[in-house]
């Protein structure tokens, strides 16, 4: 067998291992909406294209997903530009504090937004104090609600992606135009924006697919504003599962239709990154008044960033049902911390989570992995196809995937590669291993990518095995992308709820799912507690893994 | 299978990052100056894969009892330390989650059953599970203490608790006198726009009063007509729609909206808790809810399962529960000093209404989905003081 073809099969064997994870699922539930009475039918479909109400939510899901890539990007790319190009007091670690959100688990951020801007919450109380006001000055709903919380938790893909591109930028260029005449805004416009289009796409996809399957924010704010996640899970709680079978396939074809549009337009694109020069330095605000200036915004912007974290930690100091219509919580002590740490079972949903996130983590960057040396050995057609394959969870709703995942493996048919795993521990990390392989996997490719082959070809011709290389030279040197790509994977499995709602077992409950119980007992100071603790473990796996070089 | 994974996890250390800088590669060179950090990071990594095999070894020798319940924290708790008092080589483990979830999870893991005991939610719930096949026949031991209406003809769910709905009010506001008589008042424009309602999807209580309201107008009128004209207006009256009964609590408390139609042993626990809830029951009846109890077909330990059942509806259990848990009980036969007051005084002011559970259990979850879509947020942000 010549090593070309072996490759090939190896690549084969990996496409088939991403397609039975990823897509297989979602054609079974797609062959499952189009069943009536055993016999495949296009039936359902009509009627669920003639249903106003089912259009209407994929509307809403639309509108929803494009206003908090908006949104997002007029948050995150100027705060970009004024962390990459300008200095003042404290530059490094507002920095720091502007990626916050990411420590912020979805279902436990929702919450503490709800204390914090809620209708009784602290700011409109605090509003209502200051100016007299006899009434709430709004009220956290509906659309609005939603994407202020989206905004909040996903400026932050626009803000890493343009700063990483804003850095690697060639400063060179910018001389150029501006040494041939060109005016500062005519530069920006006509040599800075172009080259920063690539990252730009990259976080508008990102933030477009996270906002379309986003459930916690419109499940607790929604109301009656109903998008399709809300959709899917109300129709499979009525016991309505055809219905939220072509419901999850609605909105899947949605993501995919806004991810094959994005790569159309990404292809017809020049590669700007290939530049390679000296990105231009931060410069130094020297006029007194503007530094000060500067100081304040950012600061005040810091602390804004930091309510929600703030008020968690507050919250969680509070015993229960002391805080009524008080504007400050009358009573604080470590009541509810004690009641986690002095109830062993209690502590249990952090030891699954911890695990499941570490084994999904560590599965999905092995995976990442080979996939990424597959199809950089293979390339051509195949090798494109297996990148594709490593990207698409991303374009699947968490909720759309665990209904499907719930449903493949609730058959044990082995020939037809479904497995009896509903149930079982094995089908929540499975869940959380595919969710973060895009993470992984898009790293992996990147890494590879940024490696100069001659290395390991050197390796080999000094006598050493494939596998010897492979560990010694290539995994070291990818370890920087690598090692921010398992943070991120980490933080995200750690904190899912998504996902977790649909496939959890009493062995595998995951500490979103025990704060969801406690918060049905009416224990926010406890739930808040381990919000707080979620909260910084997702701290801790952020700094201590995620300082390596941001892989966009 | 612990020593196993702990070489695993050696090896694949030991790979990644190699102890002794003997290779000559660049690479391995600038791994042997590796710094704090990235040793801080190994043995991080490490740690997380040395709590698997903490996670894989769960039970300490007893037999586990898993239970599915929406009864919540409290009476889970309290049910797992005294049963497991007298049955020692037990371990109750449970899940509490809302009674519709309960269904849906039982339903979703039916070729793989992971409960034992499905302890609570409204008849109407089991009744739909028992016809998908999902439940077991079996007969407790105290079931011909409990009224027929709480019984399953084919014995496969039995009413174990009465969970009587009630019109709630902040207390703090409201006064006992000025409080809704009836349900018919939460729609009176006294009321607009100071109404909460439970997201009645996910709630059986709340799944029971609109199936109650519209099975009413069916009694009446002969027609669903009317009932989801009154839901209608009640929709117009309701600020919102809150999507767990503790957010609930909380804004009652917090005097986001001032009534609310919720389930009495919630508030009584609110009440106990310091929290400014009033209640009343309506005159003109309520849906009293049967809370049930049933084995779920193909449990692990069916026979332990059966003994669970029999112990949570014996009259030891009913009056800790009733004591302890503000639950009341479904038998007949308790002696009336076995009640704690709150219970006997809710027997006595309590006026059950007649409700037809049968077409309730046929056509509740149509109706449901009918209100959710066209009923549902229509009228809820119109402005104060347009009338309904």
């Amino acid at each position: 067998m010549t090593p070309a073809s072996r490759s090939r099969i190896g690549a084969l064997a990996v496409a088939l291992l991403l397609t039975w994870l990823v897509g297989y699922p979602l054609l079974l539930t797609l062959l499952q909406a189009l069943e009536v009475e055993g016999r495949i039918s296009f039936e359902p479909l009509h009627a669920f294209a003639g249903a106003a109400d089912e259009w209407a939510a994929l509307g809403r899901s639309l509108l929803v997903a494009t206003a908090s890539v908006v949104l997002a990007a007029l948050v995150g790319v100027p705060l970009a530009f004024v962390f990459a190009r300008t200095d003042f007091p404290g530059r490094r670690i507002l920095g720091a504090l502007v990626a916050l959100p990411v420590a912020l688990p979805p279902l436990v951020g929702v919450i503490a937004f709800l204390f914090l801007y809620g209708e009784s919450g602290f700011v409109p109380r605090l509003l209502m104090d200051l100016f007299d006001l006899e009434k709430s000055p709004w009220r956290l709903h509906g659309l609005g609600a939603i994407l202020l919380v989206h905004t909040y938790s996903m400026y932050v893909y626009f803000y890493l992606f343009t700063r990483a591109a804003l850095a690697r930028m060639d400063g060179a260029s910018l001389e150029a135009a501006a040494s041939l005449g060109s005016g500062a805004w005519r530069t920006f416009w006509r040599v800075t924006v172009p080259q920063l289009y690539p990252a730009l796409l990259g976080a508008a996809l990102l933030t477009f697919m996270t906002a379309l399957g986003s459930f916690s924010a419109p499940y607790i704010f929604g109301g009656g504003y109903r998008v399709m996640t809300t959709q899917i899970v109300a129709s499979k709680v009525s016991g309505d599962l055809a219905r939220a079978n072509l419901e999850s396939v609605a909105l899947a074809a949605l993501a995919l239709i806004a991810l094959i549009a994005v790569r159309t337009l990404q292809g017809s694109m020049v590669d700007a990154t290939s530049a390679h020069g000296v990105a231009p330095r931060p410069r130094r605000i020297r006029r007194p008044g503007v530094r000060l200036a500067f100081a304040v915004l950012g600061w005040t912007l810091a602390i804004v960033l930091l309510l929600p974290h703030l008020t968690l930690m507050l919250i969680s100091l509070v015993p229960s049902g002391t805080w009524t219509t008080e504007l400050l919580p009358p009573v604080l002590d470590f009541g509810n911390y004690r009641e986690l740490a002095t109830e062993p079972e209690r502590l249990r949903p952090m030891v699954n989570s911890v695990w499941m996130a570490a084994v999904a983590t560590l599965g999905a960057v092995a995976l990442g992995l080979l996939t990424a040396r597959r199809a950089r050995a293979t390339r051509g057609r195949m090798g494109d196809a297996l990148e594709a394959l490593v990207a698409l969870p991303w374009a699947i709703p968490g909720t759309v995937f665990a209904v499907a995942l719930a449903a493949t493996f609730s058959v044990s048919q082995p020939w037809f590669g479904r497995f009896l795993w509903v149930g079982t521990p094995i089908i929540l990390p499975l869940a959380y291993l595919v969710r973060v392989l895009p993470i992984t996997g898009r790293a992996a490719i990147a890494g590879l990518r940024q490696l100069d082959p001659a290395l390991e070809e050197a390796a080999w011709s000094l006598g050493a095995s494939r596998t010897r290389s492979f560990f010694r030279i290539v995994l070291p040197l990818m370890r920087p992308v690598l090692a921010a790509a398992v943070g991120l994977s980490f933080i995200t499995a750690l904190g899912d709820f998504v996902v977790s709602i649909v496939l959890y077992t009493y062995e595998t409950r995951p500490i979103s799912i025990e704060i969801l119980s406690t918060l049905r007992s009416q224990s926010f100071g406890v739930a808040a507690a381990y919000g707080v603790m979620l909260m910084l473990l997702s701290a801790a796996a952020f700094l201590v893994w995620g300082r390596g070089e941001a892989a966009p | 299978m612990h020593r196993h994974l702990s070489k695993t996890a050696h090896w694949l250390a030991n790979r990644l990052w190699p102890r002794s800088p003997t290779a000559r590669s660049p690479a391995a060179r600038s791994l042997a100056g590796r710094s704090r950090a990235a040793r801080l990071r190994a043995s991080l990594g490490l740690a997380c894969l040395a709590l698997l095999p903490l996670a894989a070894c769960t039970g300490d020798g007893r037999t586990p009892l898993l239970v599915y319940s929406p009864h919540g924290r409290d009476l889970l708790t309290l049910f797992e330390e005294t049963f497991e008092a007298a049955h020692p080589e037990v371990d109750v483990r449970w899940l509490d989650m809302g009674s519709q979830e309960v269904y849906d999870r039982i339903r979703s893991e039916s070729a793989n059953p992971q409960a034992d005991v499905w302890f609570g939610g409204p008849a109407a719930i089991l009744s739909r599970a028992a016809e998908e096949g999902l439940l077991e026949p079996y007969r407790p031991a105290w079931a011909d203490a409990v009224p027929t209406s709480s019984q399953d003809p084919e014995n496969r769910y039995f009413g174990v608790y009465r969970t009587p709905p009630v019109i709630v009010y902040n207390s703090d506001v409201v006064a006992e006198s000025d409080a809704p008589q009836d349900w018919s008042e939460l729609l009176e424009p006294a009321w607009q726009g100071k109404v909460l309602i439970r997201d009645p999807l996910a709630s059986g209580t709340m799944r029971t009063i609109f199936g109650y309201i519209v099975a009413n107008a069916v009694r009446e009128t002969g027609s669903t007509e009317a009932g989801f004209d009154w839901l209608r207006r009640l929709d117009t009256q309701t600020k919102e729609y809150v999507h767990s009964p503790a957010l609930l609590h909380q804004k009652m408390v917090r005097q986001e909206g001032l009534v609310t139609m919720w389930e009495l042993t919630d508030i009584l626990f609110q009440q106990q808790r310091g929290n400014p809830l009033g209640y009343r029951f309506p005159t003109g009846g309520t849906p009293v809810i049967d809370d049930a109890a049933g084995l779920v077909r193909g449990a692990r330990r069916p026979d332990l399962a059966r003994t669970f059942l029999d112990w949570i509806g014996s009259k030891e259990a009913l009056a800790l529960a009733a004591e302890k848990a503000f639950r009341l009980p479904a038998r007949t036969d308790m002696p009336s000093d076995s009640l704690p007051p709150w219970a006997r005084e809710a027997l006595e002011h309590m006026v059950p209404a007649e409700v037809d559970w049968r077409l309730i259990e046929a056509d509740g979850a149509d109706w449901m989905t009918t209100w959710d879509r066209t009923i549902r947020g229509k009228g809820g942000d119109a402005p104060v003081g347009s009338a309904p």
